[in-house]
C-alpha cells in the first residue's frame, strides 16, 4: 500500500530508501553537515555544538542595554554626575565626594538591583515552564510572600535570630510545600496548582500584616520595606550570598536548558523524548524557590519581575528555546530601570521599586491577558 | 523487508496497574508481535490506555512487569528507552510558533547530547521523517497552521525521527475526520512495512479491523480475545466490548471483517 500522499517520485523510488534506518554509516559520517537555518554550527570528530543565532544577538543587544542603564543609573539621583566623572569614579580617580557617591552608594545599590531583577525573573521562567503556564511565577503562587512573611517576622523579632535570607528560604519552602501540598494530585499543572498558591499567598500576606499591626510603630516601619519590595534597605551578606546564588543558578538552568525546552510539551512526550520529566521538574522548582528566597532576602517581594523579564525575553526570542539568559537579563534591565525611576521620578520622595513594578506590571499583566493570540498564517 | 534487523519485543509479565486504591489492569500477560501494527480496542475504561501507558512507562505498575526483549523496562535509563520506544500521546501539543521541521528536530533528543547537538546522521534521519511522513513541502509551515491531518502526521513524523523499533499511538485518529484519519492511517501501515512495531489504542473498532495486523480487545482490564481481525471479531465479541449487536461482512477489496447492521443490544430487564 502506497500512501497517495507521497510525492510520485518518492512512490516510484519506493518508499524503503526513505525510513532506512540503518545505523550510523561512514558516509552519513562523512558528509557535510547543513546547521538547521538560523544556527551556527561547529562540529568535528563525534562532537558538535549549534548555536542560536538570535539568542545571541537578544542576550547581546539585552546586555548593551543593561550598561546603558546601569551608566544612567550611576550618573542619575540627587546628584546628577557626568558620565564621565562616573568612570572616573569607578575608577578611583574622582573626587571623594563622587567616587563615595558611586562606589558607596549608587554601586552597591545598582549590584543588588541587577542581581534581584535577574534572579527574579530567572525564577519566573523556570516556574512558567514547569507549569506550563504564563501566570505561574514565584510572585503569584504564593512563594514571595511565603519568603517576606518569615523574613519580616524576623526583623520585627519574633524571638528567632536567623539571617533574613535562612528565614526568606524557609518561607519560600515553606509556601512551596504548602502549595504543592494543596494541589497535590494535579501536579505542577492546571489551574488547581495557582488558585492554591494564591490562596497560599494570601494567608502568608495576611500573617506579614498581622506581624507589623502588633509590634511598635518604629519596628513596624523598620519592616516596612520588605512588604512592599525596596532595594533600599539590604540585609548585610543577603546580596553576597544572592550573587553566589544567582551565578550557581543560572549554570544550573543552562545544564537544564535541553530538559526545559521539551518539558514546554506534555509530561508524556517529554517523557517519550527520553527527560525523566518528574526528576527534572523537582530540580526546576527547587531552583526557581531558593532563587526568589534569596532574591527577596535582598529587596522584598518585587515579583513583578517574575512576570515582565520573562515576557520580555520570550517576545524577543525564538520559540525553538527557553530563553533563560535572556530573561535573566532583561529581569535585571526592568529592576534597574524601575528603581532609578523610583529613585528620580517624584525625588526627593523614593518610591519602593515594588511599586513601580507594580504600576509597570499591572498594566502589563492586563495586556497579557486581554491581547489576541499570536495567530500564524 | 525489515530495516530493524533484531526488532526488540515488547512484552508484559502480570501487569497490574491502576490510579491509587483503584486496581485497573490486574495481572495481565500480552505479547506484541513484531513489525506489524496491533491495535488494542475495547470500551471507554476497559483499561487499553492504561495498558499503553505502561508499555510507554508514562506510569509505574503496581505488580508485574513490562518487558522490552526481556527486559524490565523500570530499570532501563530513559533514554536509552527513548532509542528504543517512541511514544505518541492523545492530543499531544506543541509550544506555540514552532515549526514542521522544528517539531521533528526534538526527535533527535535522545540521540543527541550537550556535545553532540547536530550531526550529518540527524540532518538525515530528519529529512527522511518529513519525506516519509509526506511533509516537506510544509516543512517551514507553524504546526498551528495545519490541518488536523497534516499536524498529526508531522508528530508522528517527529517519532520517526527518534528511529525507534517500536512507535505506540494513543488515538492517533480520536479528533480527526475520515480522510485525516486515512492519512494517519496509511502512514501506520508505511511505517509497519518497513519494520517498525506500532501499537496503537483505538476507539474505532471498524479502523482497527481495517487497519491492524493484530487486535487486542480488552474489557474491565483483562485480554478478552487476541489475534487477527478477521479470526477475532465475531458479533459475539463486539456484543461482549460494546454491548451492540452487529452483523459481519468481509470486506471485498481487503478481506478484513466489517460492521454492518450495528444497533443496540436490548438490555434484559
Amino acid at each position: 500500500m502506497t500512501p497517495r500522499w507521497l510525492k510520485p517520485e518518492f512512490r516510484k523510488q519506493g518508499a524503503a530508501a526513505l525510513l532506512s534506518s540503518a545505523p550510523l554509516t561512514s558516509t552519513a559520517e562523512d558528509a557535510p553537515v547543513t546547521p538547521p537555518s538560523g544556527y551556527w554550527w561547529w562540529g568535528g570528530r563525534g562532537a558538535s555544538v549549534l548555536i542560536e543565532q538570535r539568542a545571541v544577538w537578544v542576550n547581546l543587544g539585552l546586555l548593551l542595554a543593561l550598561v546603558l542603564a546601569s551608566i544612567a543609573y550611576l550618573c542619575l539621583g540627587s546628584l546628577a554626575l557626568d558620565p564621565r566623572e562616573v568612570i572616573g569614579a569607578l575608577a578611583g580617580q574622582g573626587s571623594m565626594m563622587t567616587t563615595f557617591m558611586v562606589q558607596e552608594l549608587r554601586l552597591p545599590r545598582l549590584v543588588a538591583a541587577c542581581l534581584t531583577g535577574g534572579a527574579f525573573a530567572l525564577a519566573g521562567i523556570l516556574m512558567q515552564t514547569l507549569a506550563r503556564n504564563r501566570l505561574a511565577t514565584p510572585g503569584i503562587i504564593g512563594i514571595d510572600n511565603g519568603a517576606t512573611a518569615f523574613a519580616v517576622a524576623s526583623v520585627v523579632g519574633l524571638s528567632v535570630s536567623l539571617a533574613p535570607s535562612a528565614m526568606a528560604l524557609t518561607g519560600a519552602v515553606t509556601a512551596a510545600v504548602l502549595t504543592f501540598g494543596l494541589a497535590a494530585g494535579s501536579g505542577t499543572q492546571g489551574y488547581r496548582f495557582i488558585v492554591a498558591g494564591i490562596g497560599v499567598g494570601a494567608v502568608f500576606g495576611a500573617i506579614t500584616q498581622l506581624l507589623l499591626a502588633r509590634v511598635a510603630i518604629d519596628t513596624a516601619n523598620a519592616a516596612y520595606p520588605w512588604t512592599v519590595g525596596s532595594l533600599n534597605a539590604r540585609a548585610g551578606g543577603s546580596v553576597q550570598l544572592l550573587a553566589v546564588g544567582l551565578a550557581l543558578g543560572l549554570i544550573a538552568a543552562l545544564a537544564l536548558a535541553r530538559s526545559l525546552t521539551i518539558l514546554r510539551f506534555s509530561e508524556a512526550t517529554a517523557n517519550g523524548l527520553g527527560v525523566n520529566a518528574k526528576a527534572r521538574r523537582m530540580q526546576i522548582l527547587l531552583l526557581s524557590v531558593v532563587l526568589t528566597a534569596l532574591a527577596v532576602a535582598v529587596a522584598g517581594p518585587v515579583g513583578m519581575v517574575g512576570l515582565i523579564g520573562p515576557e520580555i525575553a520570550r517576545a524577543l526570542s525564538t520559540p525553538r528555546h527557553v530563553p533563560v539568559v535572556a530573561a535573566t537579563l532583561s529581569g535585571a534591565l526592568v529592576m534597574v530601570l524601575a528603581d532609578l525611576a523610583g529613585r528620580t521620578l517624584l525625588a526627593p520622595i523614593e518610591l519602593p521599586v515594588g511599586i513601580v513594578t507594580a504600576i509597570i506590571g499591572g498594566p502589563w499583566l492586563l495586556w497579557i491577558l486581554m491581547r489576541p493570540q499570536r495567530s500564524h498564517a | 523487508m525489515n530495516d530493524f534487523r533484531t526488532p526488540p519485543s515488547l512484552a508484559t509479565e502480570a501487569l497490574c496497574m491502576g490510579y491509587g486504591p483503584r486496581r485497573i489492569i490486574d495481572g495481565l500477560d500480552v505479547s506484541l508481535p513484531d513489525a506489524k501494527v496491533t491495535a488494542i480496542v475495547g470500551p471507554n475504561g476497559c483499561g487499553k490506555s492504561t495498558l499503553l501507558s505502561g508499555l510507554a512507562r508514562l506510569h509505574k505498575p503496581d505488580g508485574g512487569s513490562v518487558l522490552l526483549s526481556g527486559e524490565d523496562i523500570q530499570r532501563l535509563p530513559s533514554r536509552q528507552l527513548a532509542t528504543q520506544l517512541a511514544l505518541l500521546p492523545q492530543e499531544a501539543i506543541a509550544p506555540e510558533g514552532l515549526t514542521v521541521t522544528e517539531l521533528i528536530r526534538f526527535g533527535r533528543q535522545p540521540h543527541q547530547g550537550w556535545l553532540r547537538q547536530w550531526s550529518a546522521e540527524d540532518q538525515r534521519v530528519v529529512q527522511h521523517a518529513l519525506l516519509a511522513a509526506g511533509l516537506e513541502d510544509l516543512a517551514d509551515r507553524p504546526i498551528d497552521a495545519l490541518s488536523g491531518g497534516q499536524r498529526q502526521r508531522a508528530w508522528i513524523a517527529m517519532t520517526i525521527a527518534q528511529q525507534t523499533p517500536l512507535l505506540l499511538l494513543d488515538e492517533p485518529t480520536s479528533a480527526l475526520d475520515l480522510g485525516h484519519q486515512i492519512e494517519v492511517f496509511e502512514l501506520v501501515r508505511h511505517l509497519a512495512g518497513h519494520g517498525r512495531t506500532v501499537v496503537m489504542v483505538l476507539h474505532d473498532l471498524a479502523s482497527a479491523c481495517r487497519y491492524a495486523d493484530h487486535l487486542i480487545a480488552m474489557c474491565d482490564g483483562k485480554i478478552v480475545d487476541q489475534g487477527a481481525p478477521a479470526e477475532v471479531v465475531t458479533p459475539q465479541l463486539v456484543r461482549k466490548l460494546y454491548q451492540v449487536e452487529c452483523t459481519l461482512l468481509t470486506d471485498p477489496d481487503t478481506g478484513s471483517p466489517l460492521l454492518a447492521n450495528v444497533r443496540r443490544t436490548r438490555q434484559p430487564a
